[in-house]
């Protein structure tokens, strides 16, 4: 009974008398050494000691005999086997003295440990190579272990960092608070970032500083709550960010400094413009037909290039007034806007019969007087550049998410698909001059209405057909673009 | 018949012309006198310096952007002095800024116009102007030679 119970213990027992002979090993001991139990009963059990501790073993064996009580063999040492076959395997080892009539004998408990050395291992190359800092801490913040991410993070060898208190890590001002924020973490631990909207900084050793992320990771241990902190040189991240935010910055200032610049030259241009003009007009009127027709044709041709920039400078300056002059958005009745621009049309809808069908449309936050310019450029457009047929024109929205897709479609001549985006740009027309009226800044001005409101606009078009002009608005505001 | 007397306030010359040239086509019988910055405006309403004698005007056209002293100060110097507020102001600038226009009007200006860009849109408001002032409204009978005890007076 006993014996069977000896033989099918999961671990390897080896018993040995005071010389150290083997007197007694079970199945298991013949599996993990390798050895059948013929070859090593009355051997010395240093046969299962590595060489390069058998000289010490007899020395450890003669100690243990002088003071006998159970415990785990070689404490603070790594333990080894010995296998018949010159492999070593990892052990570890519980002895337990025996005493019997013929003598004192001991008892060993061998565990081979291969599996769990093999996770430790594995373990600590994981933490090991981590791209990111960890550091281990007790509740008392006492550093109980550090990766090399670390030492190269701040300087440190993990000699100089072990059994110090964390606070070495935080810079001098955040020092005296560091211990209330672990005491809080502590009364409520859970796996999170630290210092949620705060700007975290980790100190070197030299003593210079560097901005930190540091998640927090809570592990309960037999001894206590223990924190993992994996932590990240963001360094590179917030010049890049900084960068960024500058790059952001400057363009949006270049950008103004445009627009600026669009103004003024525009709105400055006006007075000298005004008097080119003028008095153009008043040589035509005072002196058409008292000089010879070369002189009149000149004179024509000075009065109309004079009317043509007047009208350029005067779009431009419409243009560049969407950005500089717009109004701070506020709940806009779009119906309203649309039945109002229609009313506008009136007159010449009649005339070439046409008939706008409108959908039910939403009240969204906007420049209620750049909403009116939006769809007034846009049915002006569709009737400008109507087919054969009376004009047609259907405007709808529907709801997409935080925005409105509106439409403004009809069945006038179409845009080849080539003009599709250029359309949109300052002074493009489509048609030579004469055929249409403008100077292609309406679709121009539209684009950065809905651009400034943090839209998109775009358009699809079959040629005799006819084009739908879409564009997107927030339904509420936001943040605008501009 | 006495003519009616008109003081243009204006620094560009070509302006000035533009205006002259359409009041001189008009039916009536106007006197245009020009002064091209803000002193010699008040100099030649209290008739100082090289404009002693110059009888006083019976409508004011005032541009507001002029050199030494803006138009928007000659605005508050005639309509603070008793002896000159009662000359109606037109405001004839370019600016149109909704700042410019309530300022003028909070002055004591008469009325506000922007200059249009369009020749004939200026002729035919230079024209009304002419038509409304010079000869729908009735204005105070002109004091006539200006008088130089009043000079000083608050």
């Amino acid at each position: 009974m006993l014996r069977l119970v000896v033989e099918s213990c999961p671990s390897g027992l080896v018993m040995v008398d005071s010389s150290g002979a083997i007197v007694l090993v079970n199945a298991e001991t013949e599996r993990l050494f390798g050895y059948p139990r013929e070859e090593l009963l009355g051997r010395s059990v240093d046969v299962l000691v590595p060489e390069r501790f058998r000289g010490g073993h007899p020395g450890h064996r003669a100690q243990y005999a002088s003071e006998p009580t159970t415990r785990a063999m070689g404490v603070g040492r790594d333990l080894f086997g010995l296998r018949r076959d010159g492999s070593e395997f990892p052990v570890e080892i519980g002895l337990n003295p025996i005493r019997m009539p013929d003598g004192d004998y001991v008892l060993s408990v061998i565990v081979d440990i291969t599996e769990r050395k093999l996770a430790e291992k594995r373990f600590h190359l994981a933490v090991e190579s981590c791209p990111s800092g960890m550091v281990m801490v007790d509740e008392q913040g006492e550093i109980l272990l550090v990766n090399a991410e670390t030492e190269r993070m701040f300087g440190y060898a993990r000699g100089e960092l072990v059994g110090q208190r964390i606070e070495l890590l935080v810079p001098q001002r955040y020092r005296e608070g560091h211990p209330e924020h672990r005491k809080q973490f502590a009364q409520c631990p859970a796996r999170r970032a630290m210092g949620a909207g705060r700007n975290l900084y980790g100190l070197r050793k030299d003593g210079s500083e560097f901005p930190v992320e540091i998640g927090l990771n809570p592990i309960p241990t037999d001894t206590g709550i223990v924190t993992l902190s994996v932590i990240v040189d963001i360094s590179e991240r917030q010049r890049i960010d900084d960068a960024l935010a500058n790059h952001a910055r400057e363009l949006q200032r270049s950008n103004e400094d445009l627009e600026q610049f669009a103004y003024v030259a525009s709105h400055d241009l006006q007075e000298p413009l005004r008097m080119v003009a003028s008095y153009t007009q008043l040589l035509a009127d005072r002196y058409e037909g008292q000089l010879d027709a070369k002189a009149d044709k000149y004179i024509h041709y000075a009065v109309e290039g004079a009317r043509r920039m007047q009208q350029l400078v005067g779009d431009l300056l419409a243009y560049s007034r969407v950005g500089t002059q717009g109004k701070r958005p506020q709940p806009t009745d779009i119906a309203a806007t649309v039945r109002a621009t229609i009313h506008a049309h009136g007159a010449a809808l009649q005339e070439c019969g046409g008939t706008i069908d409108v959908g039910p449309l939403p009240t969204i936050d906007a420049d209620p007087a750049q909403m009116a310019q939006l769809f007034q450029n846009l049915i002006g457009n569709a009737l400008k550049f109507r087919g054969e047929d009376p004009p047609r024109i259907r405007i709808e929205a529907s709801r997409e998410g935080a925005m409105w897709h509106f439409s403004v479609a009809d069945n006038g001549i179409g845009i080849e698909q080539q003009y599709w985006e250029r359309i949109f740009q300052v002074f493009q027309r489509l048609h030579e001059r004469g055929r249409f009226e403008g100077n292609g800044i309406g679709l121009a001005i539209s684009k950065k209405i809905v651009e400034r409101h943090g839209g998109h606009i775009w358009l699809e078009s079959a040629e005799g057909v006819g084009t739908t002009f879409h564009f997107t608005l927030p339904a509420a505001w936001q943040e605008y673009a501009r | 018949m006495n003519p009616i007397r008109v003081l243009l306030v204006e620094d560009n010359p070509a302006d000035a012309d533009l205006t002259r040239e359409t009041l001189e086509t008009g039916k009536l019988f106007l006197e245009l006198s020009v002064v091209a910055d803000g002193i010699a405006a008040m100099d030649f309403l209290h008739g100082r310096g090289k404009h002693i004698g110059q009888p006083r005007p019976d409508l004011i056209l005032l541009d507001l952007n002029l050199p030494r002293k803006p138009g928007r100060e000659v605005l508050i110097e005639i309509k603070g002095d008793p002896d000159l507020r009662s000359i109606p102001i037109v405001i004839l600038t370019s600016s149109d800024a909704e700042r410019d226009i309530v300022q003028s009007y909070a002055l004591g200006a008469n009325c506000y116009i922007t200059k249009p860009v369009d020749l004939r849109a200026f002729q035919s408001i230079v024209r009304t102007l002419e038509g409304f002032w010079l000869t729908i409204v009735k204005l105070p009978p002109t004091l006539g030679r200006f008088n130089p005890a009043s000079e000083g007076s608050p």
